[in-house]
């Protein structure tokens, strides 16, 4: 059983719901039926500072759940269903436990065990790297996957491993030639958990090793790049400072791949 | 053409078709109408009609001016340091510190005329403070002359504790090429617990000549007064 309360499914279906990392792909596929709108809580979706959370959370705590906590507090949604696995982190779960305290919806922790593999077409495309991400991360509100008939694979001059970023902004600094790799290939396939895909990356070419600042995955991150033999490794906060773009811009360009 | 690397404290000047040797201007006094061709530094954009991030300029300075194919090449700046490293004539690692390195070159400087101190005459420390940012280590300072430590002793420590700092940030490699104006801080370079070759403060000028000309090009810029501070 994938789903971690036996009550996922509400009296009434939710209009509005909210939801944090990848829940099952049973419960968007009911919230799919159902009509509901989903909002990617991950994302940045509101005007608000960040430091809104503050009473909630520290301020030097993952950039990308400060938004989420951000997004629960000034959307109107009538609930929250929050992935609290291995296909999440593990901060996740004691942000479930502050949602539930903070918030008059239901907060409904899941747990993604998904093992069905639904391709990464989108990963391996000739596309610029944010518009990829951007159609990774809408993937995540439905249940069936991409047509992957729109995504030819393309030849990468470069990779880019991790998560999606909280501050998109430095995915303009890649080639569209740019593979990707890591927990966001995971997403696409709609296996968060799977470990085994997000630990691959391809030696043959330079690649930046991402993390968000303050999460557990840096430690991945660093572990990784250090065994690729072309690698940078960058953990960003909030936003992607001038220095963390330059050594994004300097590391692709002395690799060779804008050429 | 006009070439620049507009740093914090210091600009650094070439027109390629004129003097072959640089000038330096300090920032404070740079016009501010002042527009050249092709520019470096975290001021640069402000100036120039085309602009090389300081890592692809020290990267490029650093392929012109050295023929190992593995090397560690650390500038030190007034503001922050940065380092390339090159493995088998590949780019193999990079690091860019504004944070935990912030300050330390505009430090040491302000560190020397408010004591009235040359870092020429002063002998290397035995003492090494423990320093992550020129800001945050200047406390160990104050405490040292509290307790009756020289300010020149005190100063030359919390300039080791810079660089040994700065070493560790480049990875703590056997032989460390250096560029930036503390190439010409004894202290500093003695401090470094590795073999150093200092290269001057023209790198990244050397990394913007390196746009338009071949890397086995002769360097105009590397003179043996400027390595010798």
């Amino acid at each position: 059983m994938n789903i971690c309360q036996t009550k996922w499914q509400l009296p009434a279906p939710p209009r509005k719901a909210g939801i944090v990392g990848m829940p099952p792909r049973q419960v968007i596929q009911y919230l799919n039926d159902q009509g509901t709108a989903i909002h990617d809580l991950d994302a940045k979706l509101v005007p608000d500072s960040i430091e809104g959370t503050a009473p909630y959370l520290p301020r030097v705590y993952c950039a990308i759940l400060r938004t989420v906590v951000l997004n629960a507090l000034r959307l109107s949604l009538d609930a929250v269903y929050i992935d609290v696995g291995t296909g999440k982190c593990d901060a996740a779960l004691h942000v479930s436990t502050i949602l539930t305290n903070i918030l008059s919806i239901p907060v409904i922790r899941t747990i993604n065990r998904d093992k069905q593999n639904f391709g990464t077409p989108v990963c391996r495309t000739r596309l610029a790297l944010l518009e990829k991400f951007l159609t990774i991360t809408e993937g995540v509100k439905y249940h069936r996957p991409q047509d992957g008939v729109n995504f030819k694979p393309c030849q990468p001059r470069a990779g880019f491993w991790g998560v999606p970023p909280r501050d998109f902004s430095l995915l303009e600094l890649f080639p569209d030639t740019t593979h990707i790799y890591g927990w966001t290939r995971c997403m696409e396939n709609k296996t968060p958990a799977a470990e085994d895909l997000e630990l691959y990356y391809n030696p043959a070419i330079p690649t930046v090793f991402f993390a968000q600042s303050f999460c557990a995955k840096t430690g991945l991150a660093k572990f990784l790049a250090d065994r690729h033999p072309s690698a940078l490794y960058l953990d960003a906060d909030y936003n992607c400072g001038g220095s963390a773009k330059a050594k994004i811009q300097a590391f692709l360009e002395l690799s060779g791949a804008y050429q | 053409m006009i070439l620049a690397d507009f740093g914090t404290s210091y600009c650094k000047f070439l027109d390629t078709e004129g003097l072959d040797k640089p000038t330096i201007t300090a920032t404070k006094e740079l016009p501010p109408r002042l527009r050249v061709d092709i520019a470096t530094g975290h001021n640069g954009q402000r100036f120039a009609k085309e602009y090389v991030n300081e890592l692809i300029a020290l990267a490029r300075g650093g392929e012109r001016l050295i023929t190992d194919d593995n090397y560690v090449l650390l500038d030190c700046g007034s503001r922050d340091i940065k380092f390339i490293k090159y493995a088998g004539g590949r780019v193999a690692d990079m690091g860019w510190n504004t944070e935990c390195g912030a300050s330390m070159g505009f430090t040491i400087e302000l560190l020397a005329r408010y004591y009235d101190l040359d870092y020429q005459h002063i002998p290397p420390p035995s003492r090494t403070f423990s320093v992550t940012c020129g800001v945050l280590g200047m406390s160990n300072i104050f405490d040292a002359i509290i307790d009756g430590t020289p300010a020149a002793e005190a100063v030359a420590s919390f300039v080791k504790g810079i660089a040994v700092n700065a070493y560790r940030f480049a990875g703590s490699p056997a032989r460390l090429y250096l560029s930036g104006g503390l190439c010409a801080n004894p202290i500093f370079t003695g401090s470094l617990p590795c073999e150093v070759i200092p290269l001057g403060r023209f790198v990244l000028l050397e990394g913007l000549l390196n746009r338009n000309c071949s890397a086995a090009s002769p360097s105009k810029l590397r003179t043996n007064s400027e390595l010798n501070g």
